[in-house]
């Protein structure tokens, strides 16, 4: 069905454009002298100085969450890997000596290349394991093997960039939460 | 020869030989407007406009002058490009082309009068100095022909550029400049009826005597507005170089300065076009509510409120730019330091400035009586008051002249470009026709009112 818009038809005043001109006028006069008196509400900023905000949500660079002791969270289970549509993780995972988990993660690569942030993984994994909130927007390399990025570079992000009602993110080592979940997991930092 | 320059004191041939300076005057408008354009346009889109190229200058740092320095860049990178022109044009012309709207800009200031006729004694001969470098009788018909000439440039560069853009460019330009020029010209004229002369300055006294133009025409007023931005051909006229149809109008093929040219040329047309305007309908160099009679009776406190006007224009700037450096110190700009610094620079001009003109207004308010001035031992009579009244009215004219100039910009960025035949049906339907019944109207009324 073809639906039809009725325009309503310009009265006098609008015909004779003048009026209309100065009215655009007018706001175009607010607008400059937004600009001009108000130069810091305006909503453009000069950017690599000041950089917009990016909220928690907003679907970045992607982090690898950690337990208390300070290893990924990662089970190696492929759940991210498989629900990637764009093939860009890469897993290997590797055998756990102390039992309380199966498997363990010993390469977890990202290729940010190929990756089109559709977050897909997060919401894959089973243990929260991965993330994609550390709101890092820039991927500036000399070439294409340095935007695979590697488990180590995953994992290398600081709690106290992150809010504290975060508490998965302040469990890890450096966090608030840090030492409270050590006792409760019955777990000590190895010394290495 | 001899005879000549001795015909008049030395004073005389310097001050008459100082007003070729004003030649240069619209050039000078380019440095302003360019910058009053780029951030203007940013303002108005709610941008930033242009603000990274500096300069560096020892201890104050980056100074980028509020976005000046990119324009200078941007000159800069225009004039040492290669000139280069496209197999089978007409070498001669083409070269040509660019360099006539530029020409013409700096021969048009020449009837433009710039302050009141200097009257001053010496010995006992009364000395009359005209404010026009040429004192012509025939001063807006003369402006009018000039600024009509600067088509040939679009004309030509189109004919010669061998482009079929170009020489549609060219076409309209001169279509467009032949249609305006007629509004032009009949919109002025009922304000030349009431006046009863071509010449500017009596136009000019005129409205100093009885009310400003935009008062007494201001239908005339606004014909001559749209008919003045439709001469410069720019948005929303800019149907010569419209991008959406001639990729660049008629100077699609020119680059370097020889773009540059056409650049300047168009900005300093603007320039003399809002100077014009401002001297036909917003009274020129007279100053609102004061007569020229009074400021040169208290020349000494005129100049002083001259000086006080700048210092409030000053500290408005400094306010702007101690609420911005409040600002950036409690952003999260990386590079506030860089930034506050230069501020720094700003405000120690500024306070100079201000204290300058300060000392300034009181020296002159209590000790400027320029009754007379000794010149080769004889006395001179009223020439600092004649000197000190040009200067004011200069700053007033620039200053109207530099409102018109922000009023072009605004147009620009706020209205969408007219269609090619919609500016035909404007200039020929719709301005031509109230300009010509604003004529007889005014006729009518003069004549009833007991005109000549």
């Amino acid at each position: 069905m073809v639906r039809q818009i009725k325009q309503k038809p310009m009265n006098w005043t609008e015909r004779l454009y003048v009026f209309e001109a100065c009215r655009g006028m007018w706001v175009t006069l607010k607008h400059a002298l937004r600009g001009l008196l108000r130069y810091e509400t305006l909503p453009t900023v000069p950017y690599p100085e000041i950089k917009p905000e990016i909220r928690h949500t907003y679907r970045s660079k992607h982090r690898l969450m950690l337990r208390p002791d300070g290893t990924p969270r990662c089970v190696a289970c492929g759940m991210c890997a498989a629900a990637c549509p764009a093939d860009c993780i890469y897993i290997e995972a590797g055998e756990v000596k102390d039992g309380r988990i199966e498997k363990r993660a010993i390469r977890f690569d990202i290729d940010h290349l190929v990756c089109v942030f559709c977050g897909l993984c997060v919401e894959a994994c089973p243990v929260d394991a991965l993330r994609m909130d550390t709101c890092d927007t820039s991927y500036v390399y000399r070439n294409r093997e340095a935007f695979i990025t590697p488990m180590s570079e995953l994992m290398r992000w600081d709690p106290k960039d992150y809010p504290q009602n975060d508490i998965q993110s302040q469990m890890a080592p450096g966090g608030t939460k840090n030492k409270q979940a050590l006792e409760a997991w019955g777990l000590e930092v190895k010394k290495c | 020869m001899m005879e000549i320059i001795q015909s008049k004191h030395w004073v005389e041939w310097l001050i008459t030989i100082s007003k070729f300076a004003f030649a240069f005057v619209p050039v000078l408008f380019i440095l302003l407007l360019i910058p009053l354009e780029r951030r203007g346009a940013g303002f108005i889109q709610d941008r930033q406009g242009p603000n990274r190229s500096y300069f560096k200058i020892p201890y104050f740092g980056r100074i980028r002058f509020f976005g000046w320095v990119q324009d200078a860049c941007d000159g800069i990178k225009l004039f040492f490009k290669e000139v280069y022109a496209p197999s089978g044009v007409n070498k001669l012309i083409f070269a040509i082309a660019p360099a006539i709207p530029f020409a013409i800009v700096l021969i048009s200031p020449c009837v433009i009068p710039w302050f009141a006729p200097m009257i001053f004694t010496m010995g006992d001969q009364v000395i009359r100095i005209s404010g026009q470098t040429v004192d012509t009788e025939v001063g807006v018909l003369l402006l009018f022909g000039l600024s009509s000439l600067s088509a040939y440039g679009a004309v030509l560069a189109g004919w010669a550029s061998k482009s079929k853009y170009s020489l549609l460019g060219g076409l309209r330009a001169s279509a467009m400049t032949i249609s305006y020029e007629v509004c032009l010209g009949l919109s002025l004229m009922g304000m030349l009826l009431l006046v009863g002369s071509f010449r500017i300055d009596a136009i000019i006294a005129w409205q100093e005597a009885n009310v400003w133009g935009i008062v007494a025409q201001p239908v005339a007023f606004f014909c001559f507005l749209i008919a003045m931005i439709a001469e410069t051909g720019r948005a929303p006229f800019d149907v010569a170089e419209g991008e959406p149809e001639l990729v660049a109008g008629f100077h699609t093929e020119y680059g370097a300065m020889q773009f540059g040219l056409f650049y300047m040329g168009e900005y300093s047309h603007i320039g003399i076009n809002s100077i014009l305007v401002a001297c036909l309908f917003l009274g020129g160099y007279s100053v609102p509510f004061v007569t020229t009679e009074t400021i040169q009776a208290n020349i000494g406190v005129s100049l002083a409120v001259l000086c006080g006007v700048f210092v409030i224009a000053i500290l408005a700037f400094l306010h702007l730019l101690y609420r911005y450096s409040r600002w950036y110190k409690t952003s999260a700009a990386s590079n506030k330091a860089v930034i506050l610094r230069e501020y720094s620079l700003y405000k120690i001009l500024g306070w100079a400035a201000i204290v300058v003109l300060s000392a300034g207004a009181v020296v002159s308010a209590l000790f400027f009586h320029p009754e007379f001035t000794i010149i080769d031992g004889q006395a001179v009579y009223g020439i600092g008051a004649a000197l000190g009244t040009a200067l004011i009215h200069i700053l007033v004219l620039l200053a109207k002249a530099v409102f018109f100039c922000w009023i072009w910009i605004w147009v620009r960025w706020t209205l969408p470009r007219f269609r090619y035949d919609h500016v035909m049906n404007l200039g020929w339907k719709v301005i031509l026709n109230i300009a010509l019944v604003n004529l007889v109207v005014t006729a009518i009324i003069a004549k009833i009112l007991g005109g000549r």
